[in-house]
């Protein structure tokens, strides 16, 4: 049982209630004495008229320091708890450190108030409530967890820092936040630590790793866990995870692919028809509706033609929900003219038709001036390690013994980005490297070599998926032709366990002849035979030119680069293109620099908040990048060198809640309570709290009343 | 040898009584001089009427020559010119004591108006050669003088007024008690009182010395305090007789206290109405002179009627 005061500063009223004590000793008359005779009448008399004439001037002075007290009590506004513990008032002077959970999963909107704004409200009102011989520092757990203010800042320096503090995009890491308030208890000589987390529980912000180990020491460091999380779940409904964007090179127009990932967010709800709309340069272009079953994503996919080659911009935006800052994603693309493809030839040869990309090569740009979209760049082993595979939308590693060393980290992360791999085996090939260093990307392993014996019916092709993307443009006829070609060796293989794998084709012995699996965001394409005229008379047939490309174009899907584009709230932008990048213009439409610590690569910190930044080139007069914040901006007129997106990492909008249990753990060392917040606003008096401002307001107007009354009496 | 004090004390009520004297006797002859004339009918010189004839009447007071002449038998009645024995009854307790509050002590107080009065009245009486005599009561019987008509029993009535203090409480059944088998049957008795009677039953007494037929006239003198609690503040007020002291603010009860002072006085004049006794209220603010002579006129008036 407690009684708190949100705004305690009213109690000094109470002094006020002085104030009719001292009119009345001072309007008090001073006794005389006088010697009567008809006392005993006085007497009589007096009793008559006591009731109502006696304790007038006492009931005059208590309804007026009633109505002076109560008056303070309810500007005060008390809080009346059964179950309450006064949590801000410590036996001692006390070091508090409150955590405020800035993260965007606070702004989730309750009751026309965000919870971040509820927070710093309540965060504000206890920090009054804190005794004045009490310390008091501030942090911030949104990502990257930090300092707000340290000791020795004034009671109006903490609130005007509160206030201007607002709810960022990033996620929440409590546990480098609550690191952060431990080191600055250390710092402190008051025997009782306490830290107030106020927060909304969001599982994601609870992580195991992050947290630090909680010295122990008596007393005990306090934790107190002030939950913000709203009482009803599932008032964010849903948010976009993420947005492919894609070139269709296939179609006989070009035209982009968006497709956007939309997750329900509610516990045990389907979402029916929830509206999605794709928004290009700042028009609505396309609108969709969407299901999705509860705690599943559904995925919705907008094809628009593309016009022009300039770079696409746009997002893809949910209908509204109480938390809107993940109903929208952004996106930029820079649509490919050309498909960059680099042949890596595994047994190049001074004769040029000798050579394992001589047929490959010249199918995939027939001309000499290019009119085909796809361009071949051919490299060796050797020059490999020099070459920016970043810039190609696909690799075609043909008759490959070994890549050089610890080359295929860089394939992996080329194909987990959205590159397209294609190997095409050959006597070189060594199926143990295959294996051992290429498993993560393919779901096969490579047996055996199979040759066809003289006299022997070679082997042939069979078209399993006629309505395979890649095939389905071929009529009967020319898969007839494709069906016809011979194939005197090829390798057999064998599925990995556990593994996604399609095989369109295969030979007709059984074994698989191209088999095509997906790795991260890219697409990897194994042809158990080669693609020059060892193995087989393919490359020489006139349906090899459009089965190539296709396949080529298939696993490219487009992708003109593959350098990242994409980052998360926070996540540093590290220019890696040719050109010097001098300002970025970031989503609010102000300009910002990069850094100037490694000039080499340059860095852009600035990205936390969400949305389209544009890169501009240093100018001629500022070549020397200018300092963060600076007021500079590019000449006018000045076109963008790159754009990269920044969005939120949906991990936060999961409803999840840490439990209290798993808090407890992950604070151990520490004397944790959970606590729920109250203020006037939040008072609820099934949890116990009452609060009596009303009550005490009314107190006042009643006194008034009655002293209204009684002077008019008199 | 004589003490000095008591010498002065002496000297001191040697001029109260001087002062008494003159002021008495300046307020009588400045009246009215008449007789008083006796109510009871009796053997006189003075025809007072006739009335039938009945049995025990002495047949020396039939008027024969009415007999003759209406051959009715009347016996004639005169007025009995009697000496009137008058005892004068002063409250002497404490409550007759009351001073005002020094602001008004140029006022009289209310034992200095009443001793003049009982003086002034016994002056009257003496003057007239009827008997007066003089008891002064608290709760008891202080003090008491047997009527004489002697013109210098008047000093024997001034000694005693003037050497009386108020004090004690008031107790009027228990004086009257005392004396009332001492007075004259028929008399005239005088009582001048505040009347602040917490115990007594004033109808009670009145009707015992009536059953006497003793003629009873009554002064209610008070003081314009008394009657109108004009005092401001927080005062304690402490009982000139045995009540405890009580601390108010008049202004909160002066209505209703002014209320049972309007309804005693309602209701002595009721009582001494219904049972024959002259009432006579006077206020110490009145000059005696005036009270004095408005209640004598009106008692005169009552006698011729």
């Amino acid at each position: 049982m407690s009684l708190n005061f949100i705004s305690p500063v009213f109690m000094l009223g109470l002094l006020g209630v002085g104030l009719p004590v001292l009119v009345h000793l001072l309007t008090k008359r001073q006794v005389t004495h006088i010697k009567f005779s008809a006392v005993y009448l006085l007497r009589s008399s007096h009793k008559k008229s006591i009731r109502r004439s006696r304790p007038n001037r006492l009931l005059l002075l208590l309804f007026r320091c009633l109505a002076v007290a109560g008056l303070s009590l309810s500007l005060a506004h008390p809080i009346f708890s059964f179950t309450g513990t006064g949590v801000f008032l410590a036996s001692k002077p006390a070091a508090n450190v409150f955590i405020l959970d800035d993260s965007y999963s606070m702004r989730l909107t309750v009751d026309g108030k965000s919870l971040f704004n509820q927070a710093a409200e309540y965060l504000t009102d206890a920090i009054g409530q804190i005794p004045a011989n009490g310390a008091v520092g501030l942090a911030l757990a949104s990502a990257p967890a930090r300092r707000l203010q340290g000791w020795g800042a004034d009671r109006q320096t903490l609130g005007q820092k509160i206030e201007s503090t607002q709810a960022s995009f990033a996620t929440t890491q409590i546990g480098p936040a609550v690191k952060e308030a431990l080191d600055l208890l250390e710092s402190s000589p008051q025997e009782i630590k306490r830290i107030f987390i106020l927060t909304d529980l969001a599982k994601n912000g609870w992580t195991e790793d992050e947290f630090p180990e909680i010295p122990s020491r008596v007393p005990p460091v306090n934790i107190n866990v002030v939950d913000f999380s709203p009482e009803s779940s599932g008032i964010n409904r849903a948010a976009i995870q993420g947005i492919e964007v894609g070139q269709e090179f296939l179609a006989n127009r070009r035209t982009v692919r968006i497709k956007a990932k939309i997750a329900n967010l509610l516990p045990e709800k389907r979402l029916s028809r929830l509206p999605v709309s794709l928004w290009v340069d700042g028009k609505k272009i396309k609108d969709r509706w969407v299901d999705a079953f509860s705690g599943l994503s559904s995925e919705v996919e907008f094809s628009i033609p593309l016009q022009g080659g300039g770079p696409l911009e746009g997002r893809v935006e949910i209908g509204e929900d109480s938390l809107n800052e993940d109903n929208r994603r952004y996106f930029i693309y820079q649509p490919e003219q050309k498909l960059n493809v680099l042949l890596v030839d595994g047994d190049p040869n001074t004769v040029a038709h000798q050579s394992e990309t001589f047929y490959l090569e010249r199918a995939l740009n027939p001309f000499a001036s290019s009119t085909s979209d796809i361009e071949p760049t051919i490299s060796t082993l050797a020059e490999l390690p020099r070459r920016d595979i970043r810039k190609f939308s696909a690799i075609i590693l043909c008759n490959v013994n070994e890549l050089p060393f610890d080359y295929e980290r860089q394939i992996e992360k080329f194909v987990l980005q959205g590159g397209g791999l294609i190997v095409s085996l050959g006597d070189k090939v060594d199926p143990g490297f295959f294996n051992k260093k290429l498993g993560a990307l393919f779901p096969v392993t490579l047996d055996a070599l199979n040759q066809v014996g003289s006299g022997d019916e070679p082997f042939r092709m069979k078209l399993k998926e006629k309505t395979h993307p890649a095939l389905k443009v071929f009529d009967a006829k020319t898969r007839q032709q494709m069906e016809a070609i011979r194939f005197h060796s090829i390798f057999s293989s064998s599925p990995r366990e556990g593994k996604n794998l399609s095989i369109p084709i295969s030979f007709s012995n059984g074994t698989p002849a191209l088999i095509e699996s997906t790795y991260g965001e890219g697409k990897t394409i194994l042809f158990a035979s080669t693609l020059d005229r060892d193995w087989n008379e393919f490359p020489i047939q006139p349906t090899f030119l459009p089965w190539i490309q296709r396949w080529v174009k298939y696993a490219a899907r487009g992708l003109g680069t593959i350098a990242r584009k994409d980052l998360m709230v926070g996540e540093a932008y590290r220019w890696e293109d040719e050109g010097e990048p001098g300002f970025v213009e970031i989503p609010t439409g102000a300009f910002k620099t990069f850094a100037a610590a490694d000039i080499n690569a340059p860095l852009f910190k600035g990205t936390a908040i969400p949305g389209v930044y544009k890169i501009y080139s240093a100018s001629k007069n500022n070549l020397k990048p200018a300092p963060e914040n600076a007021s500079t901006r590019p000449d006018l007129g000045a076109s963008p060198i790159g754009f990269f997106t920044v969005n939120l990492d949906t991990e936060e909008s999961r409803p999840q809640k840490i439990s209290p249990e798993k808090i407890q753990k992950l604070l151990a060392g520490a004397a944790v309570e959970i606590i729920e917040p109250v203020d006037s606003l939040a008072a609820q008096a099934d949890d116990g709290s009452f609060p009596l401002a009303g009550p005490f307001l009314l107190l006042a107007a009643l006194a008034l009343l009655g002293e209204g009354w009684l002077v008019r009496r008199e | 040898m004589v003490d000095s004090n008591q010498l002065l004390q002496s000297s001191e009520l040697f001029s109260r009584v001087a002062l008494l004297k003159v002021r008495a006797k300046d307020l009588v002859e400045g009246l009215l001089s008449g007789h008083h004339r006796s109510r009871h009918k009796g053997s006189s010189v003075e025809f007072a009427e006739y009335k039938d004839y009945s049995p025990g009447d002495e047949i020396r007071h039939i008027d024969w020559k009415v007999v003759g002449k209406t051959d009715k038998y009347h016996v004639k009645q005169f007025e009995e010119s009697t000496n009137i024995k008058c005892t004068l009854m002063l409250d002497s307790s404490g409550s007759m004591g009351y001073q005002p509050p020094k602001e008004n002590s140029a006022e009289v107080s209310k034992w200095n108006y009443a001793q003049v009065l009982a003086a002034a009245l016994s002056y009257l009486f003496l003057k007239q050669f009827d008997a007066a005599g003089l008891v002064l009561f608290n709760d008891q019987a202080v003090r008491r003088i047997p009527p004489r008509s002697k013109p210098s029993h008047f000093q024997n009535i001034l000694n005693e007024l003037a050497a009386m203090e108020p004090a004690g409480n008031t107790g009027l059944g228990e004086a009257i008690g005392q004396i009332i088998e001492r007075l004259p049957g028929r008399s005239l008795v005088i009582l001048v009182s505040d009347l602040f009677l917490k115990h007594d039953d004033l109808e009670k007494n009145l009707k015992l010395m009536r059953a006497r037929g003793i003629e009873v006239v009554l002064f209610h003198v008070l003081h314009p305090d008394e009657a109108n609690l004009p005092f401001e503040g927080e005062i304690v007020f402490e009982s000139l007789e045995d009540d405890p002291p009580i601390g108010l603010d008049p202004y909160e009860i002066r209505e209703s206290y002014r209320e049972a002072i309007q309804n005693q006085i309602s209701a002595y004049g009721k009582i001494c109405a219904s049972l024959g006794v002259d009432y006579e209220f006077l206020q110490t603010s009145e000059p005696l002179e005036q009270a004095l002579s408005y209640y004598l006129l009106k008692r005169n008036s009552l006698n011729k009627q």
